[in-house]
C-alpha cells in the first residue's frame, strides 16, 4: 500500500483500493484496507466508487441487447461448409466475368488499339486514351464495365480482408492494379525540357521519347527518335518524330514527318507532312492540306474540318461542318449538323452521315457508293421503354456499387452519411469541390510529377460523383426508415434512397437538376467526412495539471483528495 | 462461473462428447447467444463477433472430448472464447499500439471519489458499451473476460499473455481509459484530482 501524508490521514491509492474490491487480497492486507475504508471518508467513497462502477461494468456487458443473429440460431458446420461452396461459386463467376469482360472488350479493343498504333497493352493507356478518345464509342467503355470491374476488385479486397487488415489488402488491390498498369511500360531514356522556346535543331537528334512541359513554343525541326509528348502554346514539327506524338496546345502544326500517330487536343490542328499511322484527336479546327498525309485512320471531334489531304484508312468524325475534299482509303463514318464533299474528293468506302441537313456531295466525287443519310432527330429519350430499362439496370449497378462500398469502408460511409446532414456546409463544400477539384487537377498535369497524381485525382473525383448519389441515397432511406448504426440496415436503406433518387432523375426537365443537386450534396459530404478524418485532433490529454507542491520522499501515492 | 442463467448440462455434455448430435445442439443452443455476447462486446465489429462465435464452436466441437469434467464447462467455454477473440485481435493487429505501453508503470493516482461516483451515476448501461468500443483491445479483452464471463485474475493473465501480478493493472488501465470514453474527462481518467 502506498500512502500519502494528509493533514490527517494517508490515503489508499485507487489500485489497491481495486484489488480490495475485486477480492485480490490476502486477508491480513484486506482487514487493513478494510480498516482505514471505515475511518477514511474520501477512501470509503472512492471504494464505493469503483463497487459501483463493476456493478455497472457488469450490469453493461449482461444486459441481452441484442438477439442472437439468426444465421447463429443453429449450428452451421453445413451451411458453413456451403457457404464456402457459395464463395467458389461467387468468385467462379467473378472469374467468368472477369474472362468475358477481357475476351469481350478489352481484348478487341487492345486489337483495335494495336491496329490503330496505340501499341497498347499498356492498361493506362487503355484507360486514358482509349475511354475518351477512341473512336468505337459504341463498344466502348460503359460506366457499368467499370463498375462491374470496381466490384470485383471489392470483393476480391471484401475477400482479402477477412484474412488480412483492411488496410493491407486495400493496398493489395491496389498495388495489383498498380502494377498491372506499370507493367507494359518500358525502360528507356526519356528527354525532359523546360523554357519559353523549345527548339530541337535540324541537327540534332534525341534518343529516346521527349517530354516538354510548360513551353510557348515548341519546334521540332530534328528528330526525335521516340515518341514526343508536349504541353504547350504553340508546336511545329517540321522535323521528324519517329514514334507517337501526343499533343496539348493551342496551335499545332505538322509540316514533317511523324512515323508513328498522333493523338491530342488543340485549338488548331493542320498537317501539312505525313502522318504514318493514325490521328486521333479533339479541334476547334482541324485542317489537313493537299499535302497532308495519314497512313492510316482518322478520328476526329471537331468544330470545323477540313480534309483535302489523304487518309489511308478510314475516317470516324463527330465534325459540326465537315468538308472532305481529299482520298479516304476506307469507310467514312460522320456525324455533325453539315458534311459537303468536294469534287477532288476520293472515297473507297461506304459514307454514312448522321446530321441535320442533308450532305453536299459534289457530282465529280468519286464515291464508292452514295452518300448513306440519317437524318438526326431530336428525341426525347425518356419516351422510349429501353430509356427506363437502362435506368433500372442503372440503379440496380448504383446499389451493387453502393453495397460494396459500404461493405468495405463501413466506417467512412457512416460518417459521411451522417456528414450529410449538414445539408449547408455540405451543399458549400460541394460547389467548392465539384468545380475546383478538376481545375485543381488538371492544373497538376501539365508538371511531370503532378500528371499521374492529377489524373488518379481525375479518377477519383469521377468515382465520387457516383458514390455522391449513393450517400444522398442513404440519407434520404434514413429519413424515411429510421435512422440506424448498423451496417447492413444502413445498406437496406440506401437501396431504398437510392431507388428514390435514381426515380426522381428520370423526371423529364427536373432530373437532371435532380442529379446535380444530389452530386452537389453528396460530394460535399464525402469532402466533409474526408476533410474530418484528416482534421489534426489535438488529443484529448490531460488538462493542464493543477500545480501540486513537491512531495515527500518515498512517496508513491497521488496527491491527496481534499478534505 | 456459468453463462448467465445456465446450470451445468452435464448430461448433455457427456452425450454431446460421445458424438451425439442432439446433445450437441442442445449445448450450441445453450450457450450461443452467451458466446456472441461475448464475443460481441470483445470484438469491434458485429459480423466479426458471429463469425468468431461460429468459430470458436466449430473449435469447440473439436475439442470436446479433451474437456475435463470435473471442471466448470462455462469457465473451460469463455476460455477457449477468450482465447479465439484475443488471437483474432492479435491477427488483426486491432490492438492499439499504447498497448505494448510498460505494464509495470501502475498508475497509481487517486481519482476524485465524488466525481467518479457522479460519472457512474450518471451513465446507463448502453453508454458503457458504446464507449466499450472506443477502447484498446486489450482493455476490453480484460473488462470483458472480468465483467462479463467472470474469469479468474490467472484465468486472464493466462489468456492476455500477461503476468498474473499486472492483470490488476490491466484491469485500472482499462477502467481509466473507459472513463476518459464515458466523460472525455482526462481528470477522473488520469486520476488528476488532488
Amino acid at each position: 500500500m502506498s500512502e500519502l501524508p494528509d493533514e490527517k490521514m494517508k490515503h489508499l491509492d485507487e489500485m489497491t483500493l481495486l484489488l480490495y474490491v475485486e477480492r485480490q487480497m490476502d486477508r491480513a492486507r484486506g482487514l487493513e484496507v478494510s480498516a482505514h475504508t471505515q475511518e477514511c471518508d474520501a477512501c470509503r467513497t472512492l471504494l464505493r466508487a469503483l463497487e459501483r462502477e463493476s456493478r455497472l461494468l457488469t450490469r453493461a456487458m449482461l444486459e441481452e441487447d441484442e438477439p442472437l443473429p439468426s444465421r447463429l440460431a443453429q449450428f452451421q458446420e453445413r451451411a458453413r461448409k456451403s457457404m464456402q461452396w457459395i464463395w467458389g461459386l461467387v468468385f467462379g463467376l467473378a472469374a467468368t466475368g472477369v474472362y468475358a469482360l477481357y475476351t469481350g472488350y478489352i481484348l478487341p479493343w487492345q486489337t483495335q488499339l494495336e491496329q490503330a498504333g496505340f501499341g497498347g497493352s499498356n492498361l493506362l493507356g487503355l484507360l486514358i486514351f482509349q475511354g475518351a478518345m477512341w473512336k468505337g464509342w459504341q463498344s466502348m467503355i460503359t460506366l457499368l464495365e467499370v463498375l462491374a470491374m470496381v466490384t470485383l476488385a471489392g470483393l476480391g479486397a471484401m475477400f482479402f480482408r477477412r484474412r488480412i487488415r483492411r488496410g493491407s489488402a486495400l493496398a493489395l488491390v491496389f498495388a495489383g492494379l498498380c502494377t498491372l498498369l506499370a507493367l507494359p511500360t518500358g525502360a528507356s531514356a526519356t528527354e525532359f525540357r523546360k523554357g519559353d522556346v523549345v527548339t530541337v535543331s535540324s541537327e540534332e537528334t534525341i534518343k529516346g521519347d521527349m517530354y516538354v512541359t510548360g513551353a510557348r513554343r515548341v519546334r521540332i525541326e530534328g528528330t526525335v527518335d521516340g515518341d514526343l509528348i508536349v504541353f504547350c502554346e504553340s508546336l511545329d514539327i517540321s522535323g521528324h518524330v519517329t514514334g507517337d506524338v501526343i499533343n496539348f496546345s493551342q496551335g499545332a502544326r505538322i509540316s514533317g514527318r511523324v512515323d508513328g500517330n498522333v493523338r491530342g487536343a488543340n485549338n488548331n490542328l493542320t498537317i501539312t507532312g505525313t502522318v504514318s499511322k493514325n490521328v486521333l484527336t479533339f479541334e476547334e479546327t482541324m485542317t489537313i492540306d493537299p499535302a497532308g498525309k495519314i497512313g492510316g485512320s482518322l478520328t476526329n471531334f471537331a468544330a470545323n474540318l477540313g480534309m483535302e489531304g489523304s487518309v489511308g484508312r478510314d475516317a470516324l468524325l463527330f465534325a459540326a461542318h465537315a468538308n472532305l475534299d481529299g482520298k479516304i482509303g476506307g469507310e467514312v463514318r460522320v456525324k455533325g449538323d453539315s458534311l459537303s464533299i468536294g469534287s477532288a474528293a476520293v472515297i473507297g468506302g461506304p459514307v454514312h452521315f448522321e446530321g441535320h441537313s442533308k450532305p453536299e456531295v459534289s457530282s465529280s466525287a468519286k464515291m464508292a457508293s452514295p452518300v448513306e443519310f440519317k437524318q438526326m432527330e431530336k428525341k426525347e429519350s425518356y419516351r422510349e421503354g429501353s430509356y427506363y430499362i437502362w435506368q433500372v439496370i442503372w440503379g440496380a449497378a448504383f446499389i451493387l456499387f453502393g453495397l460494396v462500398l459500404f461493405a468495405l469502408m463501413p466506417k467512412f460511409a457512416k460518417d459521411t452519411v451522417a456528414a450529410a446532414e449538414h445539408i449547408g456546409v455540405t451543399a458549400g463544400l460541394g460547389v467548392l469541390v465539384l468545380f475546383g477539384v478538376p481545375i485543381a487537377a488538371v492544373i497538376a498535369c501539365i508538371t511531370v510529377v503532378g500528371l499521374f497524381i492529377g489524373l488518379s485525382t481525375l479518377f477519383v473525383w469521377y468515382g465520387s460523383l457516383y458514390f455522391a448519389q449513393i450517400i444522398v441515397g442513404a440519407v434520404i432511406g434514413q429519413w424515411l426508415m429510421g435512422r440506424t448504426s448498423e451496417l447492413w440496415p444502413l445498406i437496406g436503406r440506401m437501396a431504398v434512397g437510392l431507388a428514390i433518387v435514381r426515380l426522381c432523375t428520370t423526371i423529364p426537365h427536373v432530373g437532371g437538376w435532380v442529379k446535380f443537386a444530389a452530386i452537389l450534396w453528396g460530394i460535399g459530404a464525402i469532402s466533409l467526412s474526408i476533410y474530418r478524418r484528416f482534421e489534426p485532433v489535438i488529443a484529448p490529454s490531460a488538462p493542464g495539471a493543477p500545480y501540486t507542491p513537491p512531495m515527500p520522499p518515498n512517496t508513491t501515492v497521488g496527491g491527496a483528495v481534499p478534505a | 462461473m456459468n453463462a448467465p442463467g445456465i446450470t451445468e448440462p452435464t448430461e448433455a455434455i457427456t452425450r454431446a462428447k460421445a458424438g451425439d448430435a442432439e446433445a450437441w445442439g442442445q449445448l450450441y443452443h445453450d450457450y450461443a447467444p452467451a458466446i456472441f455476447r461475448f464475443c460481441r462486446r470483445a470484438l469491434p465489429q458485429r459480423e466479426d463477433a458471429e463469425d468468431a462465435t461460429m468459430e470458436i464452436f466449430m473449435k469447440l466441437k473439436g475439442k470436446l472430448v479433451q474437456y475435463d469434467a470435473t471442471r466448470s464447462f462455462s469457465a473451460w467455454l469463455y476460455k477457449v472464447a477468450a482465447n479465439h477473440c484475443w488471437d483474432m485481435l492479435r491477427r488483426r493487429k486491432i490492438r492499439q499500439d499504447k498497448e505494448t505501453d510498460d505494464l509495470e508503470n501502475v498508475p497509481l493516482e487517486h481519482p476524485d471519489p465524488s466525481q467518479l461516483d457522479q460519472l457512474i451515476e450518471q451513465r446507463t448501461s448502453e453508454e458503457v458499451r458504446k464507449a466499450l468500443e472506443k477502447l484498446g483491445g486489450r482493455a476490453r479483452m480484460a473488462l470483458v473476460m472480468r465483467y462479463y464471463s467472470d474469469m479468474s485474475y490467472d484465468e486472464i493473465a493466462d489468456a492476455l499473455g500477461v503476468r498474473r501480478a499486472f492483470v490488476g493493472v490491466v484491469l485500472l488501465r482499462a477502467r481509466h481509459e473507459l472513463r476518459q470514453a464515458l466523460e472525455g474527462n482526462a481528470a477522473l481518467a488520469a486520476g488528476g484530482a488532488s
